[in-house]
């Protein structure tokens, strides 16, 4: 189990873009499973939408890209992240098969289909209770900042 | 598996993930990724992953830097299977 301090310390994205409370099951370089309370008390339903609060499907995507980030910093000796930074580079397959309302916690699972220094793919399943809401797959890469601006 | 299949199997990996024909990859195959077809190295380890998981093998990461065009990726894969004692002749 980890729980939200460190989360906060190994993410890079901070309030009130942290999408991830706790870490329930963690297989380094291989498996993940987080939750993800959905309150809606969160600033994002005050847009989406005024008078019908539903989580963006978006926003479940980061909730997978933030669960991703956590299982590689777990899976990888500590590297000097100062000028690092993640990127996403492909989104495949995602469906989102049932809406996300406050209420609900979501099981954000992860597991890696490969996992190098500089990047990882990954098989992202979302569930609510035992139904699932939405699954996807992640590419994501770890750029210098410098070299891209 | 022998050699024949290996070129198709890794072209129509490559071809998938670039998004061109088998054809037209096929004729780019001394092409370099990088410099002339806009593959980065993200899509390298796309590449490598599809190959693993096509091939049942295991490749290294340090080999990713093989991954350069289409005829240096097969000749990876043949390297590995044959490592493995998976590729005929």
């Amino acid at each position: 189990m980890i729980l939200f301090e460190e989360i906060r310390s190994l993410l890079p994205q901070k309030y009130p873009f942290l999408f991830i409370d706790k870490v329930v099951e963690l297989e380094e370089g291989k498996k993940i499973v987080c939750v993800k309370n959905v309150s809606g008390n969160e600033p994002v339903f005050v847009g989406h939408f005024p008078d019908f609060a539903i989580m963006p499907g978006v926003l479940i995507i980061e909730a997978m890209a933030q669960a991703s980030i956590i299982l590689f910093k777990k899976s990888l000796p500590p590297q000097d992240n100062t000028d690092k930074v993640f990127l996403l580079a492909s989104i495949g397959n995602a469906r989102f098969t049932k809406p996300v309302f406050p209420g609900d916690q979501l099981y954000i699972e992860i597991n890696v289909e490969k996992i190098v220094s500089k990047g990882a793919i990954v098989q992202a399943t979302v569930k609510v209770g035992e139904a699932a809401v939405a699954k996807a797959n992640l590419t994501f890469g770890i750029a210098e900042k410098s070299a891209l601006i | 598996m022998n050699a024949e299949e290996v070129e198709k199997g890794v072209t129509a990996i490559v071809a998938e993930v670039t998004e061109l024909d088998q054809s037209e990859i096929w004729n780019k195959r001394d092409a370099n990724f990088f410099k002339d077809l806009e593959i980065d190295s993200l899509l390298a380890l796309e590449i490598l992953a599809l190959i693993e998981k096509k091939f049942k093998v295991q490749i290294p990461e340090e080999k990713l830097v093989d991954i350069t065009s289409l005829s240096a990726t097969i000749n990876l894969t043949k390297s590995v299977l044959a490592e493995n004692g998976k590729l005929s002749s």
